[in-house]
């Protein structure tokens, strides 16, 4: 049923080759009508599940379950403060979140729809394509003054690369990458075993999600002088929005 | 707080929803989600300092899976009644289905929401955890291999033969309808 053309194919569909192997079955694609075939229908059921098939999420009761087990866990006899912090990050939507207030106060943000917003789909994957690949950093460096200036030669736009790692966000790197039709500048961040990806692109009139969180990983949008960014990560809301405000603050 | 704590509402707490999905695809009535689900995350919190960052979320999934299997062994134990075939299942929350103004479109969409969730719900357990793994969670082979305990072969494998068989019964189905309207 399936041969292992077949297996190499889908393994390229789910980006799991590397390089010189996809563009060997980009070659071998151009000349093979059945290949072509078997890649539209990969791609036809994957969309078929993600647009179709119910996710199920995690009910307001079963979080509080959770929480309330965790604090008997923990010994904690009164309902603590962190109930109501996690009760309200999870229940999410585009303008809720502990940081929300934090945020607002400190930038311009745009909210957005953050279902059925392409851009934060985009930036997503992109974010978990730097994870998976080898392509997290194209510059690796801790000193602003070799990031910045790399950007310069390398993307269209050139943000602010400043090393934050007495408050716990180390920069380790930048990157030229592709969001939404924008040729981004990243600044990488590491903030203890989690990376933060600081997306940064001319500034657009497009509108940005503002603050969502997908399949638990946190994106925050806000408008800069002539950039638009995007902060990308699976650390908490929290420590996210923290870096923004240090980010804006430079 | 304790910094165990802190750690694991910021880097597994995230991932409840993707634990959920997966419980209940999994497990079928009279196995209830929430009760695997709660199991797992309490398992996870007592087991979390063993964890690395990157590495949570097929961790954690990996618990629900875990505790999945353990639950339809006890209660294979305890009555000894089969559970029910795969294909009775409610479908899922009508709040799932997104509002549309135009009600014919409604009904439709409904229907393939059902018919969706029901051809999901029949194919073999190992067809259907790859298919959840991968396309709603969006993991990786290696990721989904550490969970399921399968090699990375027999993902690619499986992965192709759920992804065929539910475009088959996807097409069979599609052409039934149209003779049915004929």
């Amino acid at each position: 049923m399936s041969c292992n053309e077949d297996l190499r194919l889908q393994a390229y569909f789910d980006g799991e080759l590397d390089a010189s192997a996809v563009l060997e079955v980009e070659q071998h694609l151009k000349g093979c009508t059945d290949c072509a075939t078997l890649l539209a229908d990969l791609e036809a059921t994957r969309q078929l599940i993600r647009q179709d098939a119910p996710y199920h999420r995690a009910s307001t009761a079963l979080q509080e379950s959770i929480v309330a087990s965790l604090d008997r866990e923990e010994g904690v006899q009164t309902p603590s403060p962190s109930r109501l912090s996690f009760s309200k990050r999870f229940l999410s939507g585009a303008a809720s979140g502990a940081g929300a207030t934090a945020l607002a106060a400190a930038l311009a943000f745009f909210l957005y729809l953050p279902q059925a917003d392409p851009l934060a789909g985009d930036l997503m994957n992109a974010h978990l394509r730097s994870l998976m690949s080898d392509h997290l950093i194209d510059v690796v460096s801790s000193d602003r003054h070799t990031v910045k200036p790399w950007f310069a030669g390398h993307t269209d736009v050139s943000p602010p690369a400043a090393d934050f790692v007495k408050e716990g966000y180390k920069l380790i790197g930048g990157r030229a990458d592709y969001v939404d039709g924008h040729r981004a500048a990243v600044v990488v961040y590491r903030h203890g075993l989690h990376v933060i990806n600081v997306f940064a692109w001319a500034a657009s009139t497009e509108k940005l999600p503002g603050e969502v969180t997908r399949k638990g990983y946190h994106i925050v949008c806000w408008k800069g002088a002539d950039l638009d960014y995007c902060a990308v990560s699976d650390t908490g809301m929290d420590e996210l929005l923290d870096l923004v405000r240090l980010i804006k603050q430079q | 707080m304790t910094d165990r704590r802190r750690r694991f509402e910021a880097q597994a707490l995230p991932h409840l929803d993707a634990a959920y999905n997966l419980a209940r695809w999994l497990a079928r009535p009279p196995l209830d989600a929430d009760d695997i689900v709660q199991d797992a995350m309490l398992r996870a919190y007592r087991a979390f300092d063993s964890v690395r960052g990157e590495d949570v979320k097929p961790w954690l999934l990996t618990i629900v899976r875990n505790c999945f299997l353990t639950e339809v062994g006890q209660r294979k134990r305890k009555q000894d009644v089969p559970l029910p075939a795969d294909s009775e299942t409610e479908l899922a929350d009508p709040a799932l289905i997104a509002g549309d103004p135009d009600p014919e479109a409604t009904i439709i969409q409904m229907d393939t929401h059902r018919e969706l969730n029901d051809m999901l719900a029949a194919l073999p357990s190992e067809f259907r955890e790859v298919l959840v793994l991968r396309e709603m969670e969006e993991l990786s082979y290696s990721e989904i291999a550490q969970i399921t305990g399968a090699p990375i072969g027999t993902v690619m494998s499986r992965l192709a033969r759920a992804r065929a068989l539910l475009k088959k019964n996807w097409h069979l189905s599609a052409e039934g309808s149209r003779h049915v309207m004929q």
